[in-house]
């Protein structure tokens, strides 16, 4: 086992949830979590994942890792056995690299269908004076749905 | 029909492109790093994060707009289709509806792997030039 395997094992209880179906609570706004738009962030999501690239702006890619980063503070990640059905982006202001933004989480809208339940988690990122740089949505299909336990 | 200002961006992904996913979102679900858990899984390997298979389309639109991040006004709204595996030539297409009256300047997007599978699809709306 390698030290990267090491520090993924270390993370792993911590980016998975169990929050159930029921326990979720529309409209209950998390946040707004700081997270600063680094150089290495954005330069390695600019091109082929990883490979770092200079850029001036966050490029687009770096906004679904603003969500996720803010997911995973607001409630502990996404639960394991969900799987993303949908994702919306809708984009504001650039962001120069180095600002720090602002995102907050909220639960749009939950519900089933065809006997599967479904949560719409919505966000927006906000810069550093309060303009909109991204705002949008996931859709997840739950591992739970009405009645179940975590 | 395709549209010419957007190029067919391909990307492969690989468990290492996975990896540094992981790292940068802080998301390490072991469906997409445990090599073990994934192949335990209904997956039977690891998959790659969702977003991932966004990074051609979003290539191919910055690439295509010449721009380091997309326009205010612009958005993009994807489906999920199918997993995309280490390995997968994931290539990002953006054409005009056959329809265009239907739409409202619309772009209709998608990814498609290396055997043709849509691993997304949606739609991108820019904000008028």
């Amino acid at each position: 086992m390698t030290s990267r395997d090491v520090d993924q094992k270390e993370h792993m209880t911590d980016t998975l949830s169990n929050i159930a179906f029921d326990d979720l609570v529309e409209d209950d706004r998390k946040g707004p979590y700081v997270e600063q738009i680094t150089a290495d962030l954005a330069g390695r999501l600019a091109g082929p994942i990883g490979q770092p690239h200079d850029v001036a702006l966050a490029p687009p890619a770096v906004f679904p890792v603003i969500f996720l980063k803010a997911l995973r503070a607001s409630m502990g990640g996404i639960p394991a056995g969900s799987v993303l059905a949908k994702q919306e982006l809708r984009f504001g202001e650039p962001v120069p690299v180095g600002e720090s933004v602002r995102t907050t989480t909220w639960i749009g809208e939950k519900y089933v269908r065809r006997e599967r339940p479904y949560v719409v988690i919505r966000f927006d990122v906000r810069r550093a004076d309060g303009a909109l740089a991204v705002s949008g949505s996931k859709t997840i299909m739950w591992p739970t749905g009405p009645g179940d336990q975590a | 029909m395709t549209d010419r200002r957007f190029p067919g961006i391909s990307d492969v992904v690989t468990q290492e492109s996975i990896n540094a996913y992981a790292e940068l979102s802080g998301d390490y679900n072991p469906l997409h790093v445990d090599l073990e858990i994934a192949a335990a899984s209904e997956f039977g390997g690891t998959i790659a994060h969702g977003p991932i298979s966004f990074q051609s389309l979003f290539r191919s639109l910055t690439e295509g707009l010449d721009v380091e991040a997309l326009p205010a006004g612009s958005s993009v709204s994807v489906t999920y289709r199918a997993p995309v595996r280490p390995g997968d030539a994931v290539t990002a297409r953006i054409v005009r509806p056959a329809d265009e009256s239907a739409a409202d300047g619309a772009l209709a997007a998608s990814c498609v792997n290396q055997d043709g599978v849509t691993v997304l699809s949606g739609s991108v709306l820019l904000p008028p030039a």
